[in-house]
């Protein structure tokens, strides 16, 4: 059996069960790069760019260490994820993401590309052409997309129930097709606080860049709610009031962040931004200027990139929990 | 109207030439130093592209200078560019200025035509066309030279000479008012540049210059370079120019329409999707310059520039499979020319010994045949 990698990176986070079980349905059998680590972050910072954003020098060092224990490579390229009568693009480097990897990472087993290009052409033709390059074209029956697809209908569910993205991966691929429970996160102290995270999923949810930062909010006392537990059509209503966008996944943190600004159950809204990340420095800027003048809330952006600290973070972390409480307390 | 714009290259010669001719007051700010990137940084995002923060210094200064209108050309496409016009105004008027917006591209076409039907003298039709044809002139005149400055500086007699008559060619070009007295200039810019006193007794190494377009056409960010080079006695070939990003939107020259997409099919083995930037033209350019048999490739762009920085992964690559020598420049608010300057001198030192080893490898070579002929 043909032994496939999927890095642990950038779109694993949204669409990992999909493909899993697309793959598994096609009769490959599928591995997935380590958890990051110091070691695993080291080997892509030294294979990669200088100055491109960390979650990309983490996809590097995923895939080095899965290139040498797979026989082919899965890459995605994320070109559209959004049809619309204007052009909509996620990130440049999602775009030409097998480009890069493929020019300067040496001794890669065979890349099969996965695009997603929802403008342009349907997921079935996207599946349709990977299994081709797998060579195995006639493995993919109608029943195997639309498991495919209903699991990660699923997976979106527990999304959208509160789960982490490895949570509701762990719950949806033990494959009892139920959505699993929101788990209690044990000795934690009682939530006063609510804060809501607003970042790319890849960076949030990746705990060793983001220095396990939900857990950190929690252990301090506070209720996490990330972006991904809005809802798609709450989005699309908060950005009547912002358009002009054509990148489809800063639509979603503008629309969240809009949402959550104005909540009065939310408490703060902290931005989490990787250093060197093209849209987010232009959407960071909308937001505080253009969302956040609305309604006064304590808002927060935490910068993260490979050099970024456990100390420095906690410290910020603390700092914003706290002065939350103090304003609390003097009103 | 008093409106203004920021500045890129000579760019607004004919950018000018066009606003005026509509009846609007013109407003330049001075040519951007590393001041205005300075104070453009104080109020931009911390890690925007470069060419933001040089824009935002130069939109300040144009509203010192009362300009009541700022220009900017907009759209909602993958690369950041397409945002600045919206971010910088809402940072200027969140700074306390007053000004009106231009956003060409978020603003239709339509009613940025009309918005000069009060300024315009006459029919405003007439008047668009009459101003197009000066700015379509005026661009050709730059284009013109631009080139012949290029391939003069490298063998001027005395240092700088040709980039004081390039000014002064560029003045007179500026100043023109009529398509007469704009010939007349573009003529007599030519010709004072033909005749600055040429040393030609050396071989100069040709580098191709590409990269992000602001990179590569604004000097405020990449030190002068062509300028510098220039003076090292080194041809550059600059794969981009005014004159095309002026016209290649406006889809009016052919040759630029057939030239893009040639850049985008040469290009795509190693990048198959559009990404919002000059990306076709970094890759066809090197490959093109390795054809050519040019020395070098320098690479410029800004910090943290997403097509490019994609290049940047790629390049490697394509010095391996065709053999050319790339010097990579990320340009950001705290690069030092002294640094640049080390750099670009070290890489020409290289391509020149190089050349001489390859020259002397052949010579060699010719001398053990002639040798091998005389011994039969």
């Amino acid at each position: 059996m043909i032994r496939v990698g999927i890095p642990r990176a950038l779109s694993y986070y949204r669409y990992f069960p999909f493909w899993k079980t697309l793959l598994e349905g096609l009769g490959v059998e599928v591995s997935v790069s380590s958890p990051t680590s110091k070691k695993l972050l080291e080997e892509g910072v030294r294979h990669c760019v200088d100055d491109i954003c960390v979650p990309v020098k983490l996809y590097y060092g995923h895939v080095m260490d899965l290139k040498d224990r797979v026989d082919r490579l899965f890459v995605s390229r994320i070109v559209s994820v959004e049809k619309a009568s204007y052009d909509t693009y996620t990130c440049p480097k999602l775009i030409g993401l097998p480009d890069m990897i493929r020019s300067s990472v040496d001794c890669l087993p065979p890349i099969v590309e996965f695009v997603v290009d929802v403008q342009n052409m349907s997921l079935r033709s996207s599946a349709k052409r990977a299994a081709a390059e797998l060579g195995i074209c006639g493995n993919l029956t109608r029943q195997v997309l639309r498991r495919s697809l209903a699991v990660q209908s699923i997976y979106e569910s527990a999304l959208l129930e509160g789960l982490s993205p490895q949570d509701a991966i762990d719950g949806v691929l033990r494959g009892n097709g139920a959505v699993a429970r929101k788990r209690s996160r044990g000795e934690a102290p009682a939530h006063d606080l609510k804060i809501a995270l607003v970042g790319h999923e890849y960076l949030i949810h990746d705990y060793f860049i983001s220095h396990d930062l939900p857990a950190k909010l929690r252990g301090l006392g506070a209720e996490v709610v990330y972006m991904t537990q809005v809802s798609g059509g709450v989005i699309e209503g908060e950005l009547e009031k912002y358009p002009g966008i054509s990148w489809s996944y800063e639509k979603e943190l503008l629309g969240a962040a809009s949402h959550f600004m104005g909540r009065p159950d939310i408490d703060g809204v902290m931005m989490v931004m990787g250093f060197a990340c093209g849209p987010d420095s232009i959407i960071s800027e909308i937001i505080i200027r253009e969302v956040r003048s609305v309604r006064d809330i304590p808002y927060m952006t935490l910068v993260l990139d490979e050099h970024t600290g456990e100390a420095g973070v906690a410290t910020r972390v603390e700092a914003f929990v706290d002065m939350i409480r103090r304003s609390r307390r003097r009103t | 109207m008093k409106v203004s714009f920021p500045h890129m290259g000579n760019a607004y010669i004919p950018l000018s030439a066009l606003l005026s001719g509509l009846g609007a007051e013109v407003i330049i700010p001075p040519r951007p130093t590393r001041k205005t990137i300075d104070l453009g940084a104080l109020h931009a995002p911390e890690f925007v592209c470069l060419p933001f923060k040089v824009n935002l210094g130069d939109n300040l200064h144009a509203l010192q200078m009362g300009a009541d209108t700022l220009a900017m050309v907009s759209g909602m496409w993958a690369c950041r560019f397409g945002y600045y016009g919206r971010v910088q105004h809402k940072i200027l008027r969140d700074a306390g200025f007053h000004f009106d917006s231009i956003l060409l591209g978020r603003d239709g076409v339509g009613s940025v035509y009309r918005k000069f039907a009060d300024s315009v003298e006459g029919n405003l039709a007439a008047g668009w066309l009459r101003a197009f044809g000066k700015f379509q002139k005026k661009a050709r005149a730059v284009d013109a030279l631009e080139s012949r400055a290029r391939a003069v500086r490298p063998f001027e007699k005395n240092r700088g000479e040709t980039s004081r008559t390039l000014e002064s060619g560029l003045s007179l070009v500026h100043r023109a008012k009529t398509s007469t007295e704009i010939r007349a200039a573009r003529q007599e810019g030519v010709g004072l540049l033909e005749r600055i006193e040429t040393e030609r007794d050396f071989e100069p190494i040709h580098i191709a210059v590409l990269g992000e377009i602001y990179a590569v056409l604004e000097p405020a960010l990449n030190f002068d370079i062509e300028r510098r080079l220039g003076e090292m006695g080194v041809v550059i070939h600059p794969v981009l120019s005014v004159y095309k990003w002026l016209f290649r939107p406006l889809k009016v020259d052919p040759r630029i329409t057939i030239q893009e997409h040639r850049a985008r099919r040469v290009s795509r083995p190693y990048v198959a999707y559009v990404l919002g930037g000059e990306e076709h033209q970094t890759i066809s350019g090197t490959i093109d310059a390795a054809r050519k048999g040019y020395d070098g490739v320098i690479h410029l762009y800004p910090f943290t520039c997403m097509p490019e920085n994609i290049c940047r992964t790629i390049l490697p690559r394509i010095e391996n499979e065709y053999g050319i020598p790339v010097l990579n420049l990320c340009l950001d608010e705290h690069a030092s020319p002294t640094g640049v300057e080390t750099r670009l001198e070290a890489f020409c030192d290289l391509l020149r010994q190089k050349r001489r080893k390859r020259r002397g490898r052949s010579q060699v070579g010719m001398a053990l045949k002639a040798g091998a002929k005389e011994g039969e």
